[in-house]
């Protein structure tokens, strides 16, 4: 991401705290439980966040991809 | 903060209900533990803390020195137990500015300077900060003179990093307090002066 | 603790299919070490769930905006383990 052309302008007025609706809080409660009981770690996560394909990561919003990533790592551990 | 979704019922709630419901069902947590996340969530995160620090800092030049010495020890003598990643202070002079960034996701201190906003999770901020920091500033309205070098922190590895703004013109009669309450969260992070 | 602060240090140019904490932009760039962190496990080791991880040391690296973007007066520091490094002769 660090260098790349084509974003345009930081949306410097956004800043609705930390959640835009309840769902994204529901996503980042489940992240911390999922770490804490030790189901991954931070950088099996960010590895998750990373194998989103680029045209969806590009597309999806900060929670949507912590929502995806904890999909996938779900599936690579064969929860159903 | 939470509860603005309203009634509406989006197709990724719903998809987050699923996922939430799959989680409980093998067993991998309870309704109680993910309730309990969000009830103790940024109870003591705020950017009133990293502003504490800083006018300290400001006012005791020794506290200064071993701030950016050791931030996570000086953090702990305001009563800040700083911990899981190493805090990292660097300091803005008349001639250098500091301005934090995370490229490769949103590395951010929050117990210090509260949630991250949205605009630091952006993809423009992430890919810009490193490139053209100028011009990245100029859009939060802050214009350094030509002669002010930009350090730009890229906080890829278990530092985070906090930048400690220069003390306002006109502040010399103002007791700690009062000092605390001219800092911004966006001066913790570069994209305001102060 | 391999490099000491004012090293020249080139990242090296690794892209494994899995995760690492070597922003691309750095790769193949030549940098200073400011200083040494401290010690922490291989991202890389740890997202593959490989244990124990290997642990190394974490040094923060400055490059000059003009050798990353071939423009600008601005440094860039970025925080890399050991083995993301090499030195430069």
């Amino acid at each position: 991401m660090g260098g790349q052309s084509g974003f345009g302008p930081v949306p410097v007025t956004e800043d609705s705290g930390a959640f835009h609706a309840d769902w994204e809080a529901r996503v980042f409660a489940l992240n911390a439980v999922l770490r804490k009981r030790g189901l991954y770690n931070v950088d099996e996560f960010r590895d998750a966040i990373e194998r989103i394909p680029p045209g969806e990561y590009l597309a999806a919003s900060y929670f949507e991809r912590w929502l995806m990533g904890i999909e996938i790592l779900l599936a690579d551990k064969g929860i159903a | 903060m939470t509860g603005t979704a309203g009634h509406e019922e989006l197709p990724v709630a719903a998809r987050v209900r699923r996922l939430e419901e799959r989680v409980i069902a093998a067993g991998l947590a309870t309704d109680d533990e993910l309730d309990e996340v969000l009830a103790g969530l940024f109870a003591d995160a705020s950017p009133v803390n990293g502003a504490r620090i800083v006018a300290r800092a400001w006012t005791d030049p020794a506290f200064r020195e071993r701030l950016l010495a050791d931030g996570n020890a000086a953090a702990a003598e305001l009563g800040f137990a700083v911990s899981g990643y190493r805090l990292r202070v660097v300091a803005n002079t008349t001639q250098s500015h500091n301005l934090l960034v995370c490229t490769l996701c949103s590395c951010y201190p929050v117990s210090l300077l509260g949630p991250s906003p949205s605009w630091y999770k952006s993809f423009a901020y992430r890919a810009r900060a490193v490139r053209e920091p100028r011009a990245v500033l100029s859009e939060f309205g802050v214009r350094l003179p030509e002669g002010v070098e930009i350090s730009v922190w890229d906080a890829s590895a278990e530092t985070r990093y906090l930048v400690l703004p220069n003390r306002p013109a006109g502040t010399e009669g103002l007791a700690e307090d009062e000092l605390a309450r001219h800092v911004t969260r966006n001066g913790l992070i570069g994209t305001a002066t102060v | 603790m391999r490099f000491t602060p004012g090293a020249k240090v080139r990242a090296r140019v690794l892209d494994p299919d899995h995760h690492i904490r070597l922003p691309r932009y750095v790769r193949g760039q030549v940098g200073e070490v400011i200083e040494a962190e401290g010690e922490g496990p291989l991202p890389d080791d740890r997202a593959r769930g490989l244990m124990p991880p290997r642990v190394e040391t974490v040094y923060a690296v400055r490059f000059r905006a003009a050798e990353l973007w071939g423009t600008g007066t601005h440094s860039v520091t970025v925080d890399l383990w050991e083995s993301y490094l090499e030195e430069v002769p």
